[in-house]
């Protein structure tokens, strides 16, 4: 009875905690089977690449110059323009636009449109039987499915990154001109404080945001069931756990990375 | 049916059909299924399924529609566990086969899911040579020799190059059909390859099986709803219900059978003990 009333009570929490168990070790499998020979699996790694890359670049640079210009531009230069210091804008896009937000629309983005068409095209396949009838030809789906695309994103997301960055800083550049400033300031500040370890630590958050993203929405599309309603549930789903993986994970890196590299909260 | 019944006379009812017998059949079993339970979650699917496969004939298994017998055939090649008990192919147990073997040991298995499951992202002729360009080293004049001739057989030779999403469903059996049979595997599991057929192509389809059969041998294991095939193709079969097997044995003996179940079951009668429920 008491274990009844508990199961009850407890095991949403403990389906999200397997759920979350599961992925780990997925995620563990994935890097082993990467690693481990044969290599099947360039010609996917290629075209879920391109995929993602023909997906994504358009909605991601609509998103970084509309978001660049918006929230850190527009409306820290009119704050700046407060105390007459608009040539601080370039000074802080460090700040927002590299290490928070350029990340962050990139991820959202990525899982938003990438992910999503993982997830629904590996449950379709799922539901389908295709990847039991892969296995018993013999195929690993670990391997031939969900490294390439895990390596596809990772490799997607970094790169995308810098892509927003140099979008992002163009959203900056065009508030600055929005408000009437020359852009020399704007650039002087910006590279006081831009340090090589803000623009890594960048990229190496985001591709492991990728890799966050390939694996939720992986195992989201290849655990699918109940039909084509299930589809829509798992691509639901996914793009939850994604963000909420990626928001916990980025409190963990900033905070890591802070720490270890006091240096970079100096404004100068 | 008594309206007073407590648990245990209704688990002696729920069996009461249950004889269990497995009449022998002079071979030895190539599948053995030993009281294997397997539930997902509350529905308890498999609930102490002890089943013999023999070697080399063309096996039925019959049972109404949700019994589990998809299932069963999940559990021969490993893509299901059972919760307790043991599935055991050529003497090995699946179940607790390390991933290495368990590629290995597929690789003698053709399987014909229900559905197809074709690659939807392969036309058809590319889903029929999957399986050879996977496991062999056939060059491809040799692959197109094998892919044509099964296409052919199964009515397929002029759809090479359609998309699964292109073809009607019992197309799409056919062509899962030839897939499973590309690489004269040693054993076939065909999970209910005449549903969705029209009855002249049901026909066919059966006497198909019976010459592949002959020609190439192996163990068959068909699941079907259709009595008409069973009685046409079978050698052997089992019948599945409620997670048990009810009465297996050569078919000629299951036809003759005084069990009120299997009776009903293989005259597809709407009146015993099996009902809507
Ligand atoms: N992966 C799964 N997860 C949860 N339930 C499942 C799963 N696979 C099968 N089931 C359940 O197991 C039961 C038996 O399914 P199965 O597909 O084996 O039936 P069947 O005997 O093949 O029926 P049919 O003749 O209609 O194909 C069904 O009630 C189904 O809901
Ligand atoms: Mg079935």
């Amino acid at each position: 009875m008491v274990r009844s009333v508990a199961d009850r009570a407890f095991s949403p929490a403990r389906n999200v905690l397997e759920e979350v168990g599961d992925m780990m070790i997925l995620t563990g499998r994935t890097i082993a089977s990467a690693l481990r020979p044969p290599y099947p699996y360039g010609g996917e790694f290629v075209s879920q690449f391109l995929f993602a890359v023909r997906l994504c670049w358009f909605p991601l640079l609509i998103s970084t110059v509309a978001f660049g210009y918006g929230a850190p531009g527009l409306q820290a230069a009119n704050f700046l323009v407060i105390f007459g210091a608009l040539d601080r804008l370039g000074g802080f896009f460090v700040l927002a636009s590299i290490r928070e937000f350029a990340p962050f629309v990139t991820a959202i983005v990525l899982a938003g449109v990438a992910g999503t068409a993982i997830t629904a095209d590996l449950g379709a396949r799922k539901i389908r039987e295709e990847l039991d009838a892969l296995q018993v030809l013999g195929v690993d789906p670990v391997k031939n499915l969900v490294v390439p695309r895990f390596l596809a994103l990772m490799l997607v997301t970094g790169l995308f990154n810098i892509y927003a960055l140099i979008f992002g800083i163009f959203g900056g550049v065009l508030a600055t001109l929005t408000n009437g400033a020359p852009l020399g300031p704007f650039w002087a500040t910006f590279f006081t404080n831009a340090s090589t370890t803000d623009l890594w630590g960048s990229v190496l958050k985001t591709t492991l945001f990728g890799a966050i993203i390939a694996i939720v929405c992986c195992y989201k599309g290849m655990t699918a069931s109940g039909g084509a309603e299930g589809v829509g549930r798992a691509v639901n789903q996914a793009v939850v756990i994604a963000f909420l993986g990626i928001f916990a994970f980025n409190y963990v890196f900033t905070q890591t990375l802070l720490a270890t590299h006091p240096e970079i909260q100096v404004i100068r | 049916m008594s309206i007073v019944s407590g648990p245990e006379a209704h688990e002696e009812d729920e069996f009461r059909f249950h004889t269990g017998r497995q009449a022998p059949t002079g071979v030895q079993d190539a599948i053995e299924f030993v009281d294997v339970h397997k539930a997902f979650g509350r529905n308890k699917i498999l609930r102490g399924l002890n089943m013999g496969i023999p070697e080399g004939r063309i096996s039925m298994i019959l049972g109404p529609s949700g019994t589990g017998k998809s299932v069963c055939i999940k559990h021969m090649v490993g893509l299901l566990y059972p919760d307790q008990g043991d599935v055991i192919v050529h003497g090995q147990s699946v179940p607790n086969m390390h991933d290495d073997e368990l590629f290995e040991m597929r690789k003698r298995f053709g399987v014909l899911f229900q559905d197809g499951a074709l690659f939807g992202s392969m036309n058809l002729y590319d889903n029929v040579a999957f399986p050879l360009r996977q496991h062999t080293d056939k060059g491809e004049d040799e692959i197109a020799e094998i892919v044509n001739r099964r296409l052919r057989e199964v009515g397929l030779a002029n759809a090479n190059d359609k998309m699964p999403n292109e073809l009607s469903g019992g197309m799409r059996k056919r062509a899962g059909f030839a897939r499973a049979l590309v690489l004269d595997p040693d054993i076939v599991l065909f999970d209910e390859p005449d549903s969705g057929l029209d009855p002249v192509r049901t026909a066919l389809l059966c006497e198909l099986i019976q010459e592949i059969h002959e020609e190439n041998g192996g163990t068959y294991v068909v699941i079907t709803h259709d009595i008409m095939s069973a009685r046409r193709v079978a050698e052997h079969i089992s019948v599945l219900w409620r997670g048990r097997i009810v009465e297996s044995g050569p078919a000629e003996q299951l036809f003759e059978s005084d069990n009120p179940f299997v009776r009903q079951f293989l005259s597809g009668d709407s009146q015993g003990p099996l009902g809507m429920e």
